[in-house]
């Protein structure tokens, strides 16, 4: 399958890295957006986020240095870039625990970037070769919930067929799953008019099941990494007792993504009925909800190709546990024992938070690291705690050795590693949980 | 640089096939002393006694000399064989160069092929990485289904690919289903008919594509010396055709891609290849009975028709499968990337292998029926 995303429209400039280009940095964020047919605070944002990165960062830059500005129009989104060439960035201020201090001059600078990444949907960093550094931004298109729509009445499974999507198809779809009640349903699917943009971009994949006229199931799946698939659904509105349907369903789609680019294929909603013929279980994670009940996520894995090995280099609990995973999971991998942790460390390390209100839980990824992890990880847990967020997950990639090197301030501070998702980003993807505050591991 | 820019819009977006790595990594990776191959549907028996003979005597100055720029002596013989000019053959690095070749000498941007979506997936490769759309008709109970690949067929279409029988499902089209095809798709497009596995079948009613060429000009036909003829290490194999087809395939075909060894090794089997093929059908035969036993006694499906490889469905999904069975030294197929997830393709060899991949297929059944049990 080659995935065809259509055609984008982009724009980008090359400016002077220097503030008297301020304001033609925010004008081309904000004439850009309305170009492209957003709105005052999709604009609004944008601008905001380029307005306090740009006056951060140009201050530590090199005179007669350029930064590039680049906007694309996703449909359902504006994905924005600032790239620059930077020795040293400072990236503490990407904490959310960052506090500013009213008395430090150093403090009140590194309030800009906190309010960019709190001003858009998604915020990520690259380093990229040559110090360069790559600020990705994306704001996401308001979208009105879902409408009501009837779903469809019981009907014997024998007329059962498959089909392809039109984005208004996917439309209705979408609003059947939010009527249906589904407990797992992501927030692009919970927007109908979400899922039909980003199907129309390319950026999501869709099967539908129907029964004559009547839409009775379907499953998406969209890119979780460059090497790796999420699956969701699938999502049935009828008794399916035999599983007619889920096989249906997911052998087709299986059989579609098995020659797409992706390695592998994920699938982290509720426990699903004979998932052993489609998936390898990888962990289950207990979540705990809003209201207080439990909102576990279990995780799936399928290779869509055959397995080529790998060498990760990892100390301790982490080496233990990767050890264990890999061979419940028949994974070829050698894991090879580093006495000690990166030997040159910044003094301040950095993480992103993704947040997921509706579950009360916080995603935490490392972007760099640094002397003060453990109370890094630490003043995180704390303020998120502080905001009402109860579930807390950390995501590393053995692939990366700034990830990797978190593995010990992880322990101290109370995560435990629950599950391995192979193949999902440069490496593998281990996953921690917290055991709780004041619990020991 | 800016390489993106440099690349088709069609390569860019396809993705490489890697093939396995060597076995001595594997082996490594596993943790096993042993990997038998069950994945390439290779022939254990190996190449027959004059072949043998003529690899084991190479002289190694013949190694500083180019081969035969289009196989000579080789295309002679296969033109003695079967009865036809040795100008319309065409011999290749292995069947997919002329699979290749085909493609280019026909297609161009905006063209179209006609395949089944799950068969051998180069003629699918080939076109999407040349700029040309490939129309996947889906198999008919396993099998590639004529009205569903004529139904895909218009104005842009130039070659349709049959491939006889199938890999890796091992139906085959009959000598008058084929012709009615034939028939029906007319003298306007070219049709491939792929028969790498010709040599494993016994039907008398299955068809002969270099002799349908009389009839219909507009038949190519793919053999190979890799499969009965062992031969897959040297890489060759050849495309049949009508004078006027081979004399345009003819000109976007590499010359000198066919090792010497190669032709001559060649050369000889198709000399020699009587009791090789009886013997070869004999163990496939034997192997097909026992595993199909096997599978009976495990409750697990299978499918396989004519070949030497037999499809089986697993109880968990085929790449975990694949995975466990590498850990007990058995290498096969799995089929997610032939579109048929939850099957995994063996290959039919001697009885000795067979029975530890039975042996080992047991025990992994087995213990995957306890962990279901034990979680139900």
């Amino acid at each position: 399958m080659t995935q065809q995303a259509s055609k984008q429209q982009s724009i980008l400039t090359r400016l002077p890295f220097s503030m008297a280009f301020l304001p033609l940095a925010m004008e081309f964020a904000d004439k850009g957006a309305r170009g492209f047919g957003y709105g005052d605070r999709e604009a609004g944002g944008l601008v905001l986020a380029v307005e306090e990165l740009f006056s951060f960062y140009v201050r530590q830059a090199a005179g007669g240095s350029t930064v590039a500005i680049e906007m694309e129009d996703q449909s359902y989104r504006l994905a924005l870039s600032i790239s620059f060439r930077l020795a040293n960035p400072d990236m503490r201020a990407f904490n959310l625990t960052w506090r500013v201090n009213p008395d430090s001059d150093e403090s009140l600078d590194m309030l800009g970037p906190m309010i960019a990444a709190r001003s858009v949907s998604s915020l990520r960093l690259d380093f990229g070769a040559d110090e360069r550094v790559a600020l990705r931004l994306t704001r996401d298109r308001d979208y009105a919930p879902a409408g009501a729509v009837a779903l469809p009445p019981p009907a014997a499974a024998a007329a059962l067929h498959l089909a392809d999507p039109s984005p208004d198809d996917l439309h209705h779809f979408a609003a059947m799953a939010v009527a249906s009640g589904s407990p797992f349903l992501p927030p692009f699917l919970a927007r109908p008019g979400m899922a039909a943009d980003m199907l129309a971009a390319g950026h999501l994949d869709a099967l539908l099941l129907l029964n004559g006229d009547w839409i009775v199931g379907g499953l998406l799946w969209r890119p979780l990494t460059d090497s790796c698939l999420e699956l969701y659904g699938p999502y049935l509105f009828n008794e399916d007792a035999e599983d007619h349907a889920l096989r249906l369903l997911l052998d087709e789609a299986v059989s579609r993504i098995s020659r797409s680019r992706s390695r592998g294929l994920v699938r982290r909603q509720g426990p699903l009925a004979g998932h052993e013929r489609f998936f390898d279980f990888l962990g289950e994670l207990r979540l705990t909800g809003i209201n207080g009940a439990a909102a576990n996520a279990t995780y799936y894995y399928r290779q869509l190709r055959e397995e080529s090995g790998g060498v990760v280099y990892c100390a301790g609990r982490l080496a233990a546990f990767l050890g264990e995973q890999y061979d419940r999971l028949c994974l070829p991998r050698q894991v090879r024992a580093t006495s000690s942790g990166p030997t040159r460390l910044r003094d301040a390390s950095a993480l992103a938070v993704e947040l997921e209100h509706p579950r009360s839980l916080a995603v935490i990824r490392p972007l760099c690291a640094g002397k003060d992890m453990a109370a890094n990880l630490t003043a995180h847990l704390e303020l998120l705690r502080g905001e009402g967020i109860s579930n807390f997950i950390v995501e590393i990639n053995t692939g990366r050795s700034e990830d990797v090197a978190f593995a010990t301030a992880l322990e101290e501070t109370g995560f435990v590693p629950r599950l391995l998702i192979p193949d999902a980003g440069l490496g593998d993807l281990v996953i921690y949980d917290h055991c709780g505050p004041g619990v020991q591991p | 640089m800016n390489l993106e820019a440099l690349i088709p819009e069609y390569v860019r977006s396809f993705q490489a096939y890697l093939p396995s790595r060597p076995d001595h990594l594997l082996q490594e990776e596993y943790g096993v002393p042993l990997l038998h191959r069950l994945n390439n549907n290779e022939n254990p028996l190996g190449p027959p006694p004059a072949a043998a003979r003529v690899i084991a005597a190479f002289a190694p100055e013949r190694a500083a000399v180019y081969p035969s720029g289009d196989s000579y002596d080789l295309r002679q013989a296969l033109g003695s064989r079967f009865g036809v000019s040795p100008d319309r053959f065409l011999v290749g690095n292995g069947s997919c160069e002329v699979i290749s070749s085909v493609i280019k000498a026909f297609c161009q941007p905006g063209d179209n092929i006609v395949t089944a979506d799950k068969t051998f997936a180069v003629y699918e490769w080939v076109a999407e990485f040349s700029g040309i759309e490939a129309r996947l008709a889906p198999l008919r109970d396993y099998a590639f289904d004529p009205q569903a690949m004529l139904d895909r067929i218009d104005g842009r279409t130039k070659i349709l690919f049959v491939c006889n029988p199938n890999n890796p499902t091992g139906s085959y089209w009959t000598r008058q289903v084929l012709v009615d095809f034939l028939e029906k798709v007319g003298d306007n497009r070219i049709v491939v008919v792929d028969e790498a596995y010709r040599e494993y079948v016994e039907d008398p009613e299955f068809p002969d594509a270099i002799e349908l060429m009389e009839r219909f000009p507009n038949v190519v036909a793919f053999r190979t010396f890799s499969k009965m003829y062992a031969l897959a290490g040297l890489r060759s194999g050849y495309l049949a055709g009508t004078d006027a087809v081979v004399d345009v395939v003819r000109r976007t075909s590499v010359v000198y891609s066919v090792n010497v060894q190669a032709q001559q090794a060649a050369l000889a089997a198709l000399a020699d290849d009587r009791e090789h093929i009886a013997a070869t059908r004999a163990l496939v035969r034997e192997a097909k009975t026992f595993l199909r036993g096997v599978c009976d006694y495990l409750a697990l499906e299978t499918v396989g028709g004519e070949g030497n490889y037999l499809m089986i469905q697993t109880p968990i999904n085929d790449m975990l499968m694949y995975r466990r069975l590498m850990k007990r030294g058995m290498m096969v197929r799995s089929m997610t990337g032939f579109r048929y997830p939850g099957w995994i393709r063996v290959t039919l060899r001697e009885m000795a292998v067979m029975e530890l991949f039975a042996e080992a297929l047991r025990k992994e059944i087995q213990a995957i029926r306890l962990t279901n049990k034990g979680m139900k």
